[in-house]
């Protein structure tokens, strides 16, 4: 009997594996038989030389490459927000707080990560309009707002992982610095979060993929359709998940329909490239952590 | 000469429940106290209340009194406040009953805790760390891997990697919770002449679970019960073995 149901089981964890590699390799194939054809110097650039698009020569009115940068400048710029506080957050609510402060604050994540994101851009867009009608009547959506927007998306994952992180750590190893004399905060500088870094990356993985892809937040705080490279952080700016949504709800030939498909290709290897950034800067950090001492 | 650790009426509660009361010890130094009890008579909790490691955990209350005398530098009880608790648990080293080494290299899980509480730096920390590992035995053993990580050590040199760690921090009174418990016999015997070549320099309070060796290194035995000291043995009550059997059976 007990063996019976065993194998059941081990049968349903393959079988769910096996779904869902088959699953990611479908939707990958999937957009690249629709789109790899797309995947030209023209998708990027338009008819700008493409040497000159990228040194910023030449503006690119028909290509991607602002949505590009406007995407990238997007999850840096929420991410540089959002990591410091979700991580201190997360080191609070691990660390500081009282049983009883950690459940209010962490019902008060928990809300934060179940709001709609479209609520997060009304937010964004009202902050707009409360401005202008009392100090700033020239205030515009833009990057840096749709960057706060974003942030205040993200910001539950990475408090939430990196709490789990640090909670995770047995006590064994917490009791450890204490033990040497350390104060609470060396304790965490020296100890817990070198432990933690490794859960830590993943809630800063997870928030980069999500920052990459909403569109409904940047759709209310500054997103265009065709606005070229961002000057400075308070100008309109350009997004691929923005292009994706307008090249496949209004496009007038299958051309433009396939073009849609091109550019989630690339909003897909962007993101896997940024989730190798993280990687690689983890493993560094870690290396420095594990081994060297420091002088 | 003067006791350099003196309990008195030490009562600690957790979760309002009394797991130590009553209790009245000293410490000298060059002496070897052994702590010796039934499972979850409260040996690991008194070690512990002695570098206020136990405020560490949720819903813990202290009471009564527990002072220290170090070198004339410190005088006065450690839940008065008259020791910066760093500096108390500094002077205070202590080996955990599990050994814990940080996921770190063999050399960091030494030199970072230096680095951090007393500040050394540079050939200085070297030669700490070098001559903790040396005192431990573990020195020939990891020398040439330093780098790698002591997660890969066995158990008996991650706990000699434990000792090394608080040695090199040169504390004045050693706590140690089971030293020798994953040991094989011969790094056991190692560890128990160390100890008692360090007894001259510190002075230390030791839990064991093992009669033999208890009789080896001990220059007193307290045992623990239910939370209270109910009996104390000196040299005389355990030379002859078969008394200190009858006591220690009686004890428990
Ligand atoms: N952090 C804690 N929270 C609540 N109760 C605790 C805590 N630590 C210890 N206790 C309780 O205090 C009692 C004594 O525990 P302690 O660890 O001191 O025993 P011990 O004598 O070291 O036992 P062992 O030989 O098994 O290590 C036990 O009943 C234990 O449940
Ligand atoms: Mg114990």
């Amino acid at each position: 009997m007990n063996r019976i149901s065993d194998r059941i089981l081990v049968g349903l964890t393959w079988l769910s594996g096996i779904g869902m590699c088959m699953v990611v390799t479908g939707l990958l194939l999937f957009l690249i038989f629709h789109g790899i054809r797309q995947i030209t110097p023209a998708l990027f650039f338009g008819d700008t030389p493409w040497l000159k698009a990228i040194t910023g020569q030449s503006p690119v009115f028909d290509g991607i490459w602002p949505a590009v940068t406007g995407t990238v400048l997007l999850v840096f710029l929420s991410s540089a927000i959002a990591v410091p506080v979700g991580v201190a957050s997360g080191i609070y609510l691990a660390a500081y707080a009282s049983s009883r402060q950690r459940a209010f604050w962490g019902s008060m994540v928990d809300l934060l990560s179940g709001t709609p994101s479209i609520v997060m851009g009304l937010f964004g867009f009202t902050m707009i309009l409360f401005l202008r009608k009392t100090v700033n009547p020239t205030a515009q959506t833009g990057l840096f707002l749709a960057a706060v927007c974003i942030a205040l998306l993200i910001l539950p994952y990475l408090i939430r992982t990196s709490q789990a992180a640090i909670a995770g750590i047995s006590t064994h190893l917490r009791l450890i610095g204490p033990a040497a004399g350390f104060s609470k905060w060396q304790n965490i500088r020296h100890v817990l979060l070198p432990l933690a870094s490794r859960g830590i990356l993943s809630g800063i993985i997870l928030a980069v993929g999500r920052a990459s892809e909403d569109t409904a937040v940047i759709l209310l705080t500054g997103v265009v359709a065709q606005t070229g490279i961002p000057r400075n952080i308070w100008d309109k700016f350009e997004a691929l998940p923005f292009r994706i949504y307008y090249l496949a709800a209004e496009h007038r030939n299958a051309t433009e329909l396939e073009q849609g498909f091109a550019v989630a290709l690339v909003l897909l290897f962007l993101t896997g490239f940024l989730f190798a950034i993280a990687f690689l800067l983890n493993r560094y950090a870690e290396n420095r952590w594990r081994i060297r001492r420091y002088q | 000469m003067e006791p350099a650790v003196v309990i008195s009426n030490l009562e600690v509660l957790f979760f309002g429940k009394a797991v130590l009361k009553d209790i009245h010890l000293s410490l000298w130094p060059g002496r070897i106290t052994v702590l010796v009890g039934p499972s979850g008579s409260g040996k690991s909790t008194l070690l512990r209340a002695i570098n206020r490691l136990n405020e560490f955990f949720p819903d813990c209350q202290t009471r009564g009194s527990v002072s220290l005398h170090l070198q004339n530098q410190y005088h006065g009880d450690i839940y008065q406040n008259t020791i910066p608790l760093s500096d108390l648990r500094r002077r205070v080293g202590m080996v955990f009953q599990t050994p814990a080494v940080l996921p770190f290299s063999i050399e960091k899980n030494i030199t970072m805790p230096l680095q951090v509480t007393v500040g050394l730096t540079g050939s200085a920390l070297t030669e700490r760390m070098t001559r903790a590992l040396q005192e431990v035995a573990l020195w020939d053993e990891v020398k040439d891997r330093l780098k790698s990580s002591a997660n890969t050590l066995s158990g008996g040199q991650q706990q000699r990697l434990c000792l090394a760690r608080v040695l090199a921090l040169e504390p004045q009174i050693l706590l140690l919770d089971e030293p020798t418990a994953s040991l094989d016999y011969k790094s056991a015997a190692r560890i128990e002449s160390l100890l008692l070549n360090l007894k001259e320099r510190y002075t230390i309070l030791a839990i064991s679970h093992s009669l033999s060796q208890t009789r080896r290194i001990a220059d007193r035995v307290c045992v623990l019960r239910q939370g209270q000291l109910i009996q104390e043995m000196d040299r005389n009550d355990m030379a002859d073995i078969r008394t200190f059997q009858g006591l220690m059976e009686a004890a428990f």
